[in-house]
């Protein structure tokens, strides 16, 4: 869908701001109310949704055109969706998706910035989102004894995803999960230097058709590894398959879980047990990718229609994603299980979650505003009293670190992987 | 029209370049708000010629003072929810977005108020407050309204207004930058000695500062302001439910709180049953506003339609007049006699407390909308893109009310049957001042979608009937449309109708001519010195 195909959103906005914070309803603490970094950090209404539904209305009435400032305000977004939770629990508009949209047209007018179409240079060469060489994919895993799935069968694949694959500070997580895995029994797989990436980052940059080629070459390796289940460790990859490819209508039609899931699933059936005590208070981080951008995709196709005079209503009727159908839960159970361990929550939880800073290509273009968004949260975490902050996806995990190397802070920063295996 | 290079350069140099712009792509976001449609034909209003995010008193009042150097008007604003905040008279008007000033500065438990910065929502008031047994009186556009633009600024009038105040009674001093420059302090805090009384010692310019409607951003900017708070009976924290935000709200009425939903045969008995209610003294929120049938405004509208669908179509032809009673109190005894003085007048005037409307869900529901104002929002936007008042009635007699309702209702209807507007539930927002010791304020609302071409003719079609001098709401005032899409120079409110009035523009335009002398703070949703 084209940017125009928002025109009736774009009108629709109201400007009530309401995308600017976490929704009412969910405030606790009036000290972390803010929901968008991106408007918190820069503070001109045009940095907030409802400031880009107006941006791209002046822009389709040909009043204002691309500049240097139109692109700071389209890639200096997390692509999170906070907003979109805020925005939808008063209306019916679509604020991520127009967001999507205005990349994607900018891609496609040429309208890049350098920093991203060094990373996807890098991913057209080398099948990465680091620039890394190809080759040197499958390092992280090995001496762990695992099935490749270029040569043997698995009913499972080990996604790792690019973060994983190159990130060395990274490896002992993601080896970790493996590991867990192949102790419980499961019959796993990965493909080592043939496993690429998912193409979802490339997405979020604006980069629509990389998302289709990656979607392409994942049915692929499905089709020819047999494989019944993807299991990723990453929250991003995870998304990536499991919403964006069923968007685009190439679900790759099986399976597709976070590790989390899996985990859960492991220990629910006694496969993992979790039992020596891990003495921390911990607080959990909802990465976006696993919490409210991983509401399964709603297909719909309809029309808006009118009752009883002006009611603006939907035929056949619409599912809005409004956030709730994430993976909240089941990352809270597993760390509720382990034992010796103290569990507080945050106050911007679950759909209302603030990002790590590490999503929309911001880590890679605005190092700095991706640090502060971090930073925020990791204040966060200290007001609860937490000694640790849990995440389940790498990206989170790198955020938090590189935040912590800045402000001297000594909190943990752990992958709920590390605490599942430090409990077994 | 853009500001000359050297204008701009000597705003910049006050807040410097990171909190200036004057990028059409920014500048395009602060002149787009519902209700421009309606108003300016399109969904832009005016282009500012820059934006400033000043960051305190002393930066306002420099931004301000070069405005009178150059020329410049100015329009300040707090979170810009209206076209009061955005519509300018002028392309070389600069806006003064004062997200930067957020701070509660403090909460004077004892003496019961607070004093807060422009950026300050009601709702972050409120929650702070609340942790110290206070509350701060709600206003019906949202939590998010802020408090110094509500309660110094516009209009302000919420559903706690019978025991909160009405707002704008509210204000205990004010810091304010006036037009000119010059900073002034209001009451009690102008002779250093706190901030608990608006009319001294020091001077007490309150009614100045605001009139009714508020000057709109016309009379300079307000920096800090001093408010009552009022005695808060729940928790600290309400425990909520609910994952879909839309849907989320408390799991219960709070203890020394009860909520109920009456649904009276007719208006006038409503309106004779709340002034009784006001009378009596005993509750804590008693006002009307549109619940819609079965009080589900639902996650989406679909959602909201299949609901209204199944239920009984009795619920949905005759509504009924619904008023909505939170009673609060300190002890069980004063809760008691409360409940037994309520229902006594609720049975006088045949007020049915139906059971759809009135279990647990619903009431809860409606505690958290009269308490915080969630969801007001969401019904008035979501359901058609935006709503209209007919003009509004306040701090007036409850048979003047009755009278202006009826002819309200009788303009509306034909519209309301063609289709072009539309209402869920009860039209009507009444609420009491102060147990209509001051009045109340009524409005007679409707939903209508500007960008529908039938709705919007029949929209304009109707408002042209209410601002008729010579129509059917001559005998009821000056048309007040809540103050708040008023726009001078397109609607010429002040100019029309104050010859009807005892020429009242006079004595408003010489108090804008005199705090205003090089007429720098922007009128268009106030008055100029001289109409043009
Ligand atoms: C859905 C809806 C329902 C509403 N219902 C009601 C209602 O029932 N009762 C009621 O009273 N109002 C109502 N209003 C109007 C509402 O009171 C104002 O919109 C409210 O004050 C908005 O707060 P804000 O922070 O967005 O103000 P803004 O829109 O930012 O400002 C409102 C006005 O005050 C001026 N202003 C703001 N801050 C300052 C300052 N510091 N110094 C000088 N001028 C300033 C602005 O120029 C503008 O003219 C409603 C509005 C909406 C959108
Ligand atoms: S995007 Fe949604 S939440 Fe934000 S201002 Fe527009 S309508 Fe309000
Ligand atoms: S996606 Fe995140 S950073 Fe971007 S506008 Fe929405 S809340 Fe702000």
């Amino acid at each position: 869908m084209a940017i125009e195909a928002y025109k009736h959103d774009m009108l629709r906005c109201t400007r009530c701001s309401y995308c600017k914070w976490i929704p009412w309803e969910n405030f606790r603490n009036t000290d972390f109310i803010k929901g968008c970094p991106s408007v918190s950090r820069y503070h001109w209404h045009a940095y907030s949704a409802g400031g880009k539904f107006n941006m791209a209305l002046s822009f389709l009435e040909g009043r204002i055109g691309y500049s240097d400032s139109f692109l700071d305000v389209v890639y200096k977004c997390h692509m999170d969706g906070s907003c979109d939770v805020s925005c939808k629990s008063v209306q019916d508009i679509e604020p991520l998706q127009l967001m999507q949209e205005l990349r994607i047209k900018c891609v496609e007018d040429g309208q890049v910035i350098p920093a991203h179409a060094a990373v996807i240079d890098g991913l057209r060469k080398e099948d990465n989102m680091l620039g890394k060489p190809r080759s040197e994919r499958g390092k992280w895993a090995e001496g762990l004894a695992v099935k490749d799935l270029t040569r043997e069968k698995a009913k499972v694949l080990y996604h790792a995803g690019c973060q994983y694959s190159y990130d060395e500070e990274l490896w002992p997580v993601v080896r970790d999960g493996l590991t867990l895995l192949k102790d419980a029994g499961v019959d796993v797989g990965i493909m080592g230097h043939a496993e690429m990436c998912c193409g979802g980052r490339a997405y979020e940059l604006g980069y629509k058709d990389d998302l289709d080629k990656y979607a392409a070459r994942h049915a692929n390796i499905v089709k020819a590894s047999g494989v019944e289940t993807i299991v990723t460790p990453c929250a991003h990859c995870y998304q990536t398959m499991k919403v964006n490819y069923d968007k685009i209508g190439k679900k790759l039609g099986v399976e597709i879980l976070h590790i989390t899931e899996y985990l859960d699933r492991l220990i629910k059936e006694g496969r993992i047990k979790l039992n020596k005590k891990v003495p921390l208070k911990v607080t959990y981080h909802d990465p976006c990718h696993l919490g409210r951008l991983a509401e399964p995709w709603v297909h719909w196709d309809g029309k808006e229609t009118k009752v009883l005079g002006q009611m603006i209503v939907h035929d056949p009727p619409k599912k809005f994603r409004r956030g709730a159908g994430g993976v909240y839960d089941i990352p809270r159970d597993i760390i509720r299980n382990i034992p010796g361990l103290s569990f507080v929550e945050m106050y911007r939880i679950r759909a209302c979650g603030w990002c790590c800073g590490g999503g929309g290509g911001v880590k890679e273009a605005y190092p700095d505003f991706a640090i502060w968004t971090a930073r925020e949260r990791i204040r966060e975490a200290r007001a609860v009293g937490a000694d640790a902050i849990v995440s389940a996806c790498p990206s989170c995990k790198q955020m938090f670190q590189e935040a912590i190397k800045e402000t001297g802070d000594d909190v943990k920063v752990l992958d709920i992987i590390e605490l599942v295996q430090q409990s077994v | 029209m853009s500001l000359a290079e050297h204008e701009y350069r000597a705003l910049e140099e006050v807040v410097g370049a990171e909190y200036i712009t004057r990028d059409p792509v920014i500048l395009d976001t602060y002149n787009q708000v519902w209700g421009n449609k309606l108003v300016f034909g399109e969904k832009f209003s005016p282009r500012p010629a820059a934006v400033l995010l000043p960051g305190s008193t002393e930066e306002a009042q420099a931004i301000v003072k070069t405005c009178n150097r150059y020329g410049i008007p100015f329009k300040p604003f707090s979170s810009g929810f209206e076209i009061t905040a955005l519509g300018i008279v002028s392309e070389r008007t600069i806006m003064l977005d004062l997200k930067r000033m957020d701070r509660i500065l403090e909460i004077d438990v004892k003496n019961m108020h607070a004093v807060v910065e422009p950026y300050v929502s009601v709702h972050k008031l409120q929650l702070e407050a609340a942790k110290y047994g206070l509350y701060y009186g709600v206003v019906a556009a949202g939590p998010s309204a802020g408090v110094i633009a509500s309660a110094c600024c516009h209009a302000g009038s919420g559903q706690t207004n019978c025991s909160a105040g009405a707002i704008e009674r509210n204000v205990l001093g004010v810091e304010w930058v006036l037009p000119t420059g010059d900073v002034i302090k209001l009451g009690s805090a102008a002779s250093g000695d706190g901030w608990f009384s608006a009319e001294g010692p020091g001077i007490g310019l309150r009614g100045v500062l605001r009139g009714h409607c508020g000057a709109n951003g016309g009379h300079g900017i307000v920096t800090k302001a001093s408010v009552k708070l009022y005695p808060w009976y729940g928790p600290a924290e309400l425990e909520r439910a609910g994952e879909i935000p839309a849907l989320r709200a408390a799991t219960e009425v709070p203890y020394n709180f009860r909520t109920f939903i009456v649904t009276f045969p007719i208006q006038d008995n409503a309106f004779d049953a709340m002034v009784e209610i006001g009378k009596a003294e005993i509750a804590y929120s008693c006002y009307q506003i549109p619940v819609p049938p079965g009080g589900y405004l639902g996650e989406g509208n679909d959602e909201m339609w299949a609901f209204m669908q199944q239920l009984d179509p009795k619920m949905m032809e005759s509504p009924g007049a619904m008023v909505v009673v939170v009673l609060g109190a300190n002890s069980d005894r004063e809760m008691e006699y409360r409940e037994k003085y309520f229902h006594m007048i609720r049975e006088k005037y045949g007020g049915l407390l139906i059971p759809e409307m009135n279990n647990p869900a619903v009431q809860a529901g409606l505690f958290d909308a009269s308490m915080f104002s969630y969801g007001s929002v969401r019904h008035v936007f979501r359901l058609t893109t935006d709503f209209f008042i007919n003009p509004c009635g306040d701090a007036t007699t409850t048979d003047f009310l009755k009278n202006l309702h009826k002819v309200a209702r009788e303009t509306m209807e034909p519209y309301w049957e063609n289709g072009s507007i539309l209402q869920v539930g009860s039209a009507i927002f009444h609420s009491m001042y102060e147990n209509y010791s001051v009045g109340a304020h009524h409005e007679d609302m409707y939903l209508y979608d500007p960008f529908d071409a039938e709705s919007l003719e029949g929209t304009n079609e109707l408002i042209g009937k209410t601002m008729d001098t010579n129509g059917k709401f001559r005998r009821f005032g000056v048309p007040c449309l809540g103050a708040g899409l008023q726009f001078e120079p397109v609607h010429h409110t002040h100019q029309n109708w104050s010859p009807l009035y005892d020429n009242y523009d006079v004595w408003l335009r010489k108090i804008k001519a005199a705090l205003d002398p090089n007429n720098v703070g922007d009128w268009g949703c106030y008055v100029p010195p001289v109409f043009p």
